[in-house]
């Protein structure tokens, strides 16, 4: 199935913005999600982060919300021991914050392909945005280490040509879950043909498919955004 | 964020188009003496004269117009990707002419030839022309037969910018021995 592509929003703005937190929900015990105002001005694509300035330091987070949505949503993986994660995951509704953004160009380009978007953990956050921005049909694979970090299956599942959860972890993966990392999942199961790959999340995730890709998928386009 | 991942260990790399290329395909070569050259100019702004502030800020004008540059160089033509790049400014070159006319007015005429070197600043200056010259060639060799008609012009544009860019930094460096006090050497036979 061919992926579409959504309206394109035309923002190049920077800032900083002034916004303030006003939900959080915890989506496992190693992510949360906090919702922002969303400025006036402000405005992103699909795909993009903001940058963060909380607690004298400055992190990227991937939009989890659509441009078009009233509030921006973002989805923080807790690192422990982590200065700003800790310090945002115990934020109370009304905390102010600044950021600026929208940065960075991991965003959809149409194209008559297969699709298929790879993430591992809070890298899922791009996906989301895209599709519910209008993005569809295409192959989404989730790498995560239980089923409890699954999160946002539930709003991914009917939008997707195929979702497959890759879980990693020492607990057995439950019927329709791959038992293994993504990069098990693409090797020996994803069929060999050029795609247009969308790769986000862990560092050696990204090495290892984009070498795979190499080696396998000859004439595929690879777009990649690094987390951790 | 980190910076690396690792998937350029075996000899390729991803294009801002996201083709996968070895890395010394005529596209990675041209961004690549694109980036030597900005690396440059940032060594020419680190030895330039005090009390030259103008100059740095153009000098870090035309670094961001690198940058722009470097996209389109980095995006197969036609591709998807191209749709999120900014189009070179059409009136870049116009306003290097601009620079170039008002330095080359306080200069004195040129005689003949002269040895590039001089003071360290206009010495990085005259660096800066000759990896300019050579961005040039490899933008030119990159451009010969793009159909796509964006692509084209847009390509079209940087040469023409970075035939101009590779004149100011000529008389830049004039401008600064001459700032400092040092005449050019001519070239004698």
């Amino acid at each position: 199935m061919e992926a579409v592509r959504p309206a394109a929003s035309g923002a190049r703005t920077y800032g900083p913005f002034t916004t303030r937190i006003t939900a959080q929900r915890r989506l496992s015990p190693r992510a949360f999600e906090i919702t922002l105002v969303k400025p006036r001005s402000f405005d992103f694509n699909a795909g993009q982060r903001l940058r963060l300035r909380h607690a004298a330091a400055e992190r990227d987070y991937s939009i989890v919300s659509a441009p078009a949505e009233a509030d921006i949503r973002l989805c923080i993986r807790h690192v422990a021991g982590g200065l700003v994660s800790t310090q945002l995951g115990q934020a109370p509704a009304g905390t102010r914050l600044t950021f600026t953004g929208p940065h960075g160009y991991f965003t959809f380009k149409a194209s008559s392909r297969p699709v298929v978007f790879v993430a591992t953990g809070t890298g899922i956050a791009p996906f989301c945005s895209m599709d519910a921005s209008g993005i569809s049909g295409y192959t989404l694979l989730h790498g995560v280490a239980t089923s409890e970090d699954l999160y946002y299956r539930d709003f991914i599942q009917p939008h997707a040509a195929a979702y497959v959860a890759c879980l990693s972890g020492s607990r057995p993966a439950a019927p329709g879950q791959f038992p293994g990392r993504v990069t098990d999942y693409v090797e020996k199961h994803l069929p060999r043909r050029a795609c247009d790959f969308y790769l986000c999340g862990r560092q050696d995730m990204i090495r290892d498919v984009t070498l795979l890709i190499d080696e396998e998928f000859q004439g595929s386009l690879v777009y990649s955004e690094v987390f951790y | 964020m980190k910076i690396y991942t690792g998937s350029g260990d075996r000899g390729k790399t991803s294009l801002f188009s996201g083709e996968r290329v070895p890395k010394d395909n005529e596209r990675i070569d041209a961004y690549g003496d694109l980036d030597e050259l900005n690396s440059v100019i940032g060594a020419l702004i680190a030895a330039l004269p005090r009390h030259t502030e103008g100059l740095r800020q153009e000098l870090e004008k035309f670094q961001s117009d690198l940058f722009h540059i470097g996209a389109w160089l980095a995006t197969s033509p036609g591709a998807p990707a191209a749709s999120s790049l900014q189009p070179l400014d059409p009136d870049g070159a116009a306003a290097l002419e601009r620079f170039i006319d008002r330095i080359d007015a306080t200069l004195p005429p040129l005689t003949g030839f002269i040895l590039p070197g001089g003071h360290p600043g206009a010495s990085w200056a005259h660096i800066a022309r000759t990896v300019c010259r050579r961005t040039e060639r490899r933008v030119v060799r990159l451009s010969a037969g793009i159909a796509h008609a964006e692509s084209a012009e847009q390509l079209g544009r940087a040469i023409v910018y970075l035939n101009r860019l590779s004149d100011y930094f000529f008389v830049l460096a004039r401008h600064i021995n001459r700032l400092q006090g040092i005449e050019d050497t001519s070239w004698k036979r």
